[in-house]
């Protein structure tokens, strides 16, 4: 509160002018818990994929979404300082790189492509559910990072 | 009990679709269909009871998520004719 200056009009009124940052102070506020518990939600549907509802794209777009969030709350400018075009852009494509990884490396250990019982993991069923887990892990990032450049591609489209 | 709770919450729902196509000015639009959206939210866990699925649960957590940052998306777009 030690930011507001009072500025005296013409007509000898003292209006208070209030920061940048107390402006829409229920929106940054809720923003602000949001954010990283939508966050820890696509993390828990990512991991949960084989279970019960949702996987590596429903989780990935979960997680995108916290972004958006804090896009739309704080602004472009403050969340590129966070994501960067060039971070953005190596989440895209480690994302299709773990998932394509894991395919070759089930052909080298002697399966077709993307066939988890060729892993040596122990127990198939166990390789199974590791390799199913990864490649969810992959599509998460790969999709998450799609969503937020869709977004800023949008967002600056009406910028224009 | 659970079916005619949730059919009383989708009758609720269509009064406020009707606040929503008529509404005089935007902002009892996306009051609206705020509502509606967490109507949508009860009758997903009512559903949970009804079939005694939990998985509706999550289903339920993400339109929550989803409806919250739809709303902020659709009141910006108003208020400053963009999404920056």
């Amino acid at each position: 509160m030690d930011e507001v200056d009072e500025h005296v009009t013409v007509t000898g009124e003292s209006v208070i002018v209030r920061p940048v940052e107390e402006l829409y102070i229920i929106r940054r506020i809720i923003a602000r818990i949001m954010v990283p518990l939508t966050q820890l939600y696509g993390l828990y549907v990512i991991m949960h994929g084989e279970g019960g509802p949702g996987g590596g794209f429903q989780g990935g777009v979960i997680l995108g979404s916290a972004t958006i969030l804090y896009v739309l709350v704080f602004g472009v400018d403050e969340a590129k300082k966070r994501i960067s075009e060039s971070l953005n852009n190596l989440m895209k494509s480690t994302g299709v790189l773990i998932y394509a990884g894991i395919g070759l490396l089930c052909i080298i250990f002697g399966g077709y492509y993307l066939e988890y019982y060729a892993l040596p993991l122990g127990h198939p069923e166990k390789a199974s559910e590791l390799g199913i887990l990864g490649v969810e892990i992959g599509i998460g990032i790969t999709v998450s990072a799609v969503m937020i450049s869709i977004f800023f591609d949008l967002a600056e489209r009406f910028e224009k | 009990m659970f079916l005619q709770v949730a059919l009383v919450i989708v009758f609720s729902s269509i009064i406020a679709l009707y606040r929503a196509i008529s509404g005089p000015t935007i902002y009892d639009r996306v009051l609206a269909v705020n509502v509606i959206g967490t109507k949508t939210v009860l009758v997903l866990v009512l559903v949970e009871f009804i079939y005694e699925r939990p998985e509706f649960l999550d289903i339920a957590l993400v339109y929550a998520i989803i409806n919250f940052i739809g709303t902020i998306a659709f009141l910006k777009y108003i208020e400053k004719g963009g999404l920056t």
